[in-house]
């Protein structure tokens, strides 16, 4: 068993939701370590791209026994302008919601993605509207990582019908650990259905309809879906991001605000609410605890019942703004419908804590972030106004995430202690954002159903 | 001062204003006497007061619709009323914000004000509110934390859907109208904020008291 926290467990009751339509990494947490590649490919025409989908089809793993990452899995998600390049039907095309028929370049300014972050700044292919499939290769050894990337490859090479835009490999990190030195991907939603206990800490399992199209959500009833039913249902979507970290910024953040090695850890705890270990400042509070971040069945088990004015958690880090919880934050708030799967994956040169020029910012290092949700669109759009670059919901006025938020010259980050808060001035954005893509993942059937369209046509 | 490279020139400024002035008395050409001078007197006392100062926030989009000033949007819709619904919202809306109190929409803590207006014989409702963010962004949580409070405030109006359909923000958004102006004294200040600076200024002053 690769992943800790998944027990390798059979699931103790009847899956409620279609696992075996569902594509694996919905539900399947990344392995550690991992390796795997992101492909980004171009439909040539609807023939083509078609039967790109009708060979990929039976390579794609669905989530029925997703607990279990020992194999490499195949995942693939295709975003607006490859549905109309596939010849998908007009009327099924304004079925899906407007957000995503823009895509993520578009709906900049509801993401609040300015300045550094403007879509204008972003790396080709990004936002270009070329992207219309993304295909990722995921595993949790190197050896079997290529021998499935050749076995892919073998399926794109000399065919004319796609054409690869871009291949980002990804992982192989020392620790598993991401560009700004963290364990990372602790704390997922747990799944109402998925056939598998909530880890502890995970809370009440979260309503399928929140992840997966088809079910109810939260408030009881379906989200909108895309038609066909076939179409829509057990599929969800995909916001991805791609950052850049600037880690020289970030490393000469913690020296110029500690002076001592373990000062400067604290403050990269206080950031985050965990240390580069992963465990909690709930439950290691004064140092760091490499045990704890380790074990999957204790490094999330925690509430901020004792913590309500984030004397060890600050209310402004990043992961307690990603999950407040049981904060009782002054605005009304239900934390589980904003809750998202996350599957980061880092890329480029290894965290480097020595690193603190300007030009170690530009090295290519960050995450091609995943956010996987049955309405990935409005979600990504509500946790970057309201939870990422505002501070209003946890009572901190204009401050912004300390990651991921797109920080203001001057901007503040606030450590609440005793007996008056220590404030700092001047956090930078650590992480730029360098592209981004809304796309959707088709269920299993959804996917046969995509690769037939145009098979159809041509007979008919 | 950091806005002082957006200050125009003076002279810059005055012909903006000749511009703006000379429109408005050409709007005004067919207005009543009493419009035509209130618009020369304020014309006078603009041109001898001190030139403008740059808005605070930027009039701007609430998001879908509504207008959005700094931090505080706006929203006005009219919408007609099932047969009886006047009748019964009014009953509701006593005891919730009545003899209930304001608990619970206290706890919102997105919402500056709230009016209720029964228009054309009991026949339509005018909604107004100021409200903290996009238009959208809190919509899905009322469906799931207080789903029952937004189903009798609007339960009644005609083709509602209820607040968990997926279709209630294409029905507010069919009746909303966006507003041609709206002021707002501080467009920078949440409702949270505002708290927060009043439970600040209380704690000063009974320091203040305490030390002297």
């Amino acid at each position: 068993m690769s992943f800790e926290g998944q027990r390798g467990e059979e699931p103790r009751h009847g899956p409620a939701v279609d696992l075996h339509d569902i594509q694996a990494t919905v539900m399947r947490h990344r392995p550690e370590p991992y390796f795997g590649s992101h492909l980004f490919l171009h439909i040539n025409d609807a023939h083509g791209g078609g039967e790109f989908l009708r060979r990929l089809a039976p390579h794609i793993s669905s989530a029925s026994d997703w607990w279990n990452s020992k194999d490499p899995w195949i995942a693939v998600a295709i975003s607006y302008p490859g549905l109309v390049a596939l010849g998908v039907p007009e009327d099924s095309l304004q079925s899906f919601p407007e957000a995503f028929r823009v895509g993520m370049a578009a709906r900049a300014e509801k993401l609040r993605d300015y300045g550094v972050n403007d879509p204008k700044n972003w790396d080709l292919p990004f936002g270009s509207g070329q992207i219309h499939i993304q295909v990722s290769i995921i595993s949790d050894t190197e050896e079997k990582w290529r021998r499935t990337m050749e076995t892919a490859r073998q399926h794109y090479q000399g065919f004319s019908g796609v054409t690869v835009l871009l291949i980002q490999d990804f992982g192989a990190q020392p620790d598993s650990r991401n560009s700004l030195g963290y364990k990372d991907s602790i704390g997922q939603p747990a799944i109402e259905g998925s056939g598998i206990d909530p880890l502890p800490g995970q809370g009440q399992p979260i309503k399928a309809g929140e992840f997966i199209l088809g079910y109810p959500g939260e408030s009881g009833v379906p989200l909108a879906m895309p038609q066909p039913d076939v179409l829509g249902r057990n599929g969800t979507y995909v916001g991805l991001r791609k950052y850049q970290s600037r880690v020289g910024a970030f490393n000469r953040f913690l020296r110029g605000n500690g002076q001592t090695d373990e000062e400067r850890e604290l403050l990269a705890a206080k950031l985050v609410g965990r240390w580069r270990s992963g465990a909690s400042l709930t439950l290691a509070p004064t140092k760091d605890d490499a045990m704890l971040g380790e074990d999957a069945l204790r490094n999330n088990d925690f509430t901020y019942a004792s913590d309500p004015q984030g004397r060890r958690v600050p209310l402004g880090c990043h992961m307690r703004r990603m999950n407040p919880r049981d904060t009782k934050t002054p605005v009304l708030t239900d934390v589980n419908i904003h809750r998202i799967i996350r599957r980061s994956t880092t890329y480029g040169a290894p965290y480097d804590p020595n690193a603190i020029s300007e030009q170690d910012d530009e090295d290519a290092r960050g995450i091609y972030f995943l956010f996987i949700s049955a309405k990935a669109m409005n979600t990504l759009e509500f946790l970057q106004q309201e939870w990422i670059n505002d501070g209003n919901f946890m009572n901190l006025g204009n401050e912004r995430d300390p990651i991921v938020g797109l920080q203001e010259e001057g901007a503040p980050f606030t450590i609440p202690k005793e007996p008056v808060r220590h404030r700092i001035h001047g956090i930078e954005t650590f992480n730029v954002l360098r592209g981004g893509e809304y796309l959707f993942m088709p269920s299993l059937s959804a996917l046969n159903w995509l690769a037939g369209l145009n098979a159809e046509a041509v007979k008919r | 001062m950091a806005t002082q490279k957006q200050v125009k020139t003076g002279s810059e400024q005055s012909s903006d204003l000749e511009e703006k002035l000379q429109k408005l008395r050409d709007l005004y050409a067919d207005a009543s006497e009493i419009g035509k001078t209130a618009l020369e007197n304020v014309i006078r006392a603009l041109k001898s007061g001190a030139p403008a100062k740059e808005p605070t926030a930027r009039i701007e989009s609430a998001g879908r619709i509504g207008r959005r000033q700094g931090k505080v949007s706006e929203l006005t819709v009219i919408v007609p009323l099932a047969p009886g619904g006047a009748k019964r919202l009014r009953g509701f809306l006593e005891a919730l914000h009545g003899s209930i109190g304001n608990e619970l929409v206290d706890r919102v803590g997105t919402v500056h004000d709230m009016r209720f207006v029964f228009l054309e014989k009991d026949t339509k409702l005018l909604f107004c509110t100021a409200y903290d963010g996009d238009w959208d962004a809190y919509i899905e949580d009322f469906a799931t934390k207080i789903p029952d409070i937004l189903d009798l405030q609007f339960g009644d109006t005609e083709g509602y859907p209820g607040i968990r359909s997926p279709e209630i923000k294409d029905f507010i958004v069919s009746h909303q109208i966006t507003a041609d102006f709206w002021y707002v004294a501080n467009p920078n200040l949440t409702v949270v904020e505002t708290r927060r600076l009043q439970r600040i200024g209380n704690a000063l002053e009974e320091f203040l008291d305490k030390i002297n």
